[in-house]
């Protein structure tokens, strides 16, 4: 069964569409949002909401992008709305640890390994992986869709409604900040 | 020393070449599902509470009530409005008294 025949079929909430639609799509969506979120539970959470998302919202897929870029574009946004979830609850942790006598410590998220890094590559990209953590959504976004998921600046650029320049542009700053927080994480071990 | 860095930080910009994708753990669809049949016994769960006889009734009550609350406090709402009204009626025909003072007074071109 084709892409178009999936999409039909799922429109009409056929169940064996949307086991098929998931599986071929799963490690895309999973991989993208390991990349923004750098925790496996709450790329699993993630992923498990872009596909009941997939799955409510299938009849408004008018079908004029290709779905795999709508499936990305959902992938984005819900990752990027986990981490705002994520951060408001720090925030609301911390004044909580204020008025609390113990319990005030806030630990640090241990250092992100992705299962995919070649073993000799490991410890250098746990601190590539840090540095992205400090970088805007949209350049943490374009380079995870990048380096990670191995999609062209055109592709990017339809999933982020830019243009390929925007792309490009976002790209290069994403690299000069990494290299400047990099700098800074290497120069607090002289 | 700079060069150093240099050459530690292009190692690290590099390190995630080649990258593998990653999956989700096995039996990712059973999982989906589960949860998908969660949240929708969960809305059931809700659907059925609000069509009880009684939840039905006592929001009815409820709704009567707010509506009646809200009758009888503009009701006071108009009073304390026509009461204002006759202070502003009050204080307008004074100061046209004194305008017409104002102009007996400025007779001059």
């Amino acid at each position: 069964m084709n892409e178009r025949e999936l999409i039909v079929l799922l429109k009409k909430k056929d169940r064996e569409a949307f086991k098929s639609i998931v599986e071929t799509w799963q490690d895309m969506v999973y991989n993208t949002a390991l990349g923004i979120l750098q925790n496996a539970e709450d790329a699993e959470d993630t992923a498990q909401e872009v596909f009941i998302q997939v799955y409510e919202s299938i009849a408004s897929f008018k079908e004029e992008s290709k779905f795999s870029t709508w499936v990305y574009r959902i992938t984005v946004s819900k990752a990027l709305d986990h981490i705002r979830k994520k951060k408001r609850k720090k925030r609301f942790a911390f004044i909580q640890s204020l008025y609390r006598e113990s319990n005030g410590l806030m630990i640090d998220p241990p250092d992100f390994f992705h299962p995919g890094v070649k073993m000799e590559n490991k410890e250098n990209a746990a601190v590539l992986f840090k540095a992205m953590e400090k970088l805007p959504a949209n350049q943490k976004t374009s380079f995870v869709l990048n380096k990670m998921e191995g999609l062209t600046y055109q592709e990017i650029a339809d999933i982020m409604n830019l243009s390929a320049s925007a792309v490009d542009a976002l790209l290069q700053r994403a690299r000069q900040n990494l290299k400047k927080n990099l700098k800074e994480y290497y120069k607090s071990f002289e | 020393m700079q060069e150093k860095f240099r050459k530690k930080i292009e190692d690290t910009l590099h390190s995630i070449d080649g990258i593998e994708k990653a999956s989700p753990s096995p039996f990712f669809f059973t999982r989906l599902e589960a949860r998908m049949n969660r949240e929708k016994n969960t809305w059931e769960k809700i659907a059925s509470f609000v069509a009880r006889p009684v939840v039905a009734l006592a929001s009815i009550c409820l709704v009567i009530m707010i509506n009646a609350a809200v009758v009888f406090s503009s009701s006071d709402a108009k009073d304390a409005t026509a009461f204002q009204n006759n202070e502003i009626a009050t204080v307008d025909e004074y100061s046209q008294v004194s305008v017409i003072f104002y102009e007996y007074e400025n007779t001059k071109p």
